[in-house]
């Protein structure tokens, strides 16, 4: 069965991303930090740490991650305050937690614009933040948001406005896809590859089963991509090979 | 299971920029051989898997690391750095070295130290000192003294001015044969430098305009190849004339 085609506002395939675009290394002060921006959602994030201590309700065995969440206009409120707490969770499987152990790496994320998909916007910030300021991480995580139309067709990375018109939508987060020595499908865990799993899963309004597993299928390919462009961008911001002479 | 494809794969990895999760050294084929890991990699069952973003390099015959600059710094035992005092208590100085944990510096650890003549800090003041100790769990311990127990040049840096680098930056001020940056400045000026693995980096000379030209020349230094640092310096000397 093709899949139906939908007309966007902004003449995007329903398979298409905004434009993504990557800085790291943004802010003087802050011991990592990146911006991430998805067409006109732009989200800054700065880490500092891992610093010495932990809150008391902290396992003192492990590092604790803080997040703080910045809107854009207004005071901090409930919603702030979820997003916070889903970001903490999702940053939390990503790090390896035991390496520095009695320690508080804070995130402090900002938002200077808000055009739809903002909490996988900031997910992928908050991640290239933490690659930046060098803190411990098992894989990275790469976020999405699958909107699941009137018409039953998934589309990918709405819009504000196309958010309001959708049925439902669904906020996907993946580890990224490795480069690796081993054949493919070795790393298992109950036999399901480890690549292929995943780490956050939001969904606001109602949607059926089958729709949520398409969503599933088209957030994991979409993904692969903006792993990918994650890659290259870490890449060509690598510093220059300090130990060659001319 | 055939070693020799994933050994000639992981060497195809060796000087490529590395993210994390990235699987580089597939383990299964390598029964009796001892693997030594650095910085950014750690064993994850049977693959050795990147924890930090970084060029993987290799010593051979058995070394790996992971090549990163950041701003904060992980201490590793042997490496050379300057810390501030934080505090003082009865048989340790705290001493901040950029880490996840505050340095403990024992009273005593100077040489010819005893109970009687334990130096007096202040907080903030700036100490070359040498990391003792260092794992994970625990606060790294530091000395002025080296292993056989002489103070060489390790103990408080007065005058003089300190900045604050990338990891990076300082290992590459350090490398040898030394950085065309110190070269090229010390030809035309004269001037004293203290290099920490932590990345801050003092620098003393006769005149405030000496240090504020050496100082500001390293900091810009970091993205420039040697061609490239040897002519910034040049255009300096040129305006000083």
């Amino acid at each position: 069965m093709a899949p139906m085609e939908v007309d966007r506002a902004d003449g995007r395939t329903s398979n298409q991303l905004r434009p993504l675009s990557c800085t790291r290394n943004v802010l003087h002060r802050a011991h990592g930090s990146a911006r991430w921006s998805q067409g006109d959602t732009i989200v800054l994030a700065a880490v500092f740490g891992p610093k010495a201590g932990t809150k008391k309700e902290e396992n003192p065995e492990k590092a604790s991650i803080e997040v703080i969440w910045k809107p854009k206009t207004g005071l901090i409120g409930k919603v702030e305050k979820e997003y916070e707490m889903i970001l903490k969770r999702t940053l939390q499987s990503v790090c390896l937690l035991t390496i520095h152990p009695n320690t508080t790496t804070s995130v402090i994320v900002q938002v200077v614009g808000d055009d739809g998909a903002l909490l996988p916007c900031a997910i992928n910030a908050s991640c290239a933040a933490l690659a930046d300021a060098g803190i411990p991480l098992k894989y990275l995580a790469v976020a999405i948001c699958c909107g699941l139309t009137g018409s039953r067709s998934v589309i990918l990375d709405p819009t504000k406005i196309e958010e309001k018109k959708i049925l439902a939508f669904a906020y996907l987060v993946f580890p990224n896809s490795p480069i690796s020595v081993l054949p493919k499908g070795s790393l298992t865990e109950d036999s399901e590859p480890i690549e292929a799993g995943i780490i956050t899963s939001v969904t606001h309004g109602a949607m059926p089963v089958v729709d949520y597993f398409n969503c599933l299928d088209r957030g994991y390919a979409a993904c692969a991509k903006i792993s990918e462009f994650l890659r290259r961008s870490m890449e060509s911001q690598a510093p220059s090979d300090l130990t060659k002479t001319t | 299971m055939n070693s020799m494809p994933s050994d000639s794969a992981s060497m195809s990895f060796v000087d490529r920029v590395v993210v994390p999760g990235d699987h580089v050294l597939d383990l299964t084929g390598m029964a009796n051989q001892t693997i030594k890991l650095g910085a950014g990699l750690r064993q994850d069952g049977d693959a050795i898997s990147v924890m930090k973003a970084g060029k993987l390099r290799i010593s051979k015959p058995n070394k790996y690391w992971v090549e990163s600059s950041h701003k904060r710094y992980v201490p590793c035992v042997e490496d050379t750095v300057l810390g501030i005092v934080v505090d003082s208590k009865f048989d340790n100085f705290l001493v901040d070295i950029k880490a996840p944990m505050l340095g403990l510096l024992p009273v005593l650890a100077f040489e010819g130290g005893t109970r009687r003549n334990i130096p007096k800090f202040e907080i903030g003041t700036l100490l070359y000192v040498r990391v003792v100790k260092a794992n994970n769990t625990m606060n790294p311990e530091l000395s002025c003294m080296d292993e056989t127990g002489k103070a060489a040049e390790f103990g408080p840096l007065k005058d003089g001015y300190m900045f604050e680098t990338s990891t990076g930056l300082a290992r590459m001020l350090l490398s040898s044969p030394p950085c065309p940056i110190l070269e090229a400045l010390g030809k035309s000026l004269s001037y004293e430098i203290a290099i920490g693995l932590n990345g801050r980096v003092w620098v003393n000379a006769a005149s405030p305009s000496t240090v504020i030209l050496v100082s500001n020349a390293i900091m810009n230094s970091e993205f420039l190849s040697a061609a490239q640092q040897k002519i910034m310096v040049e255009k300096l000397m040129k305006r000083l004339q």
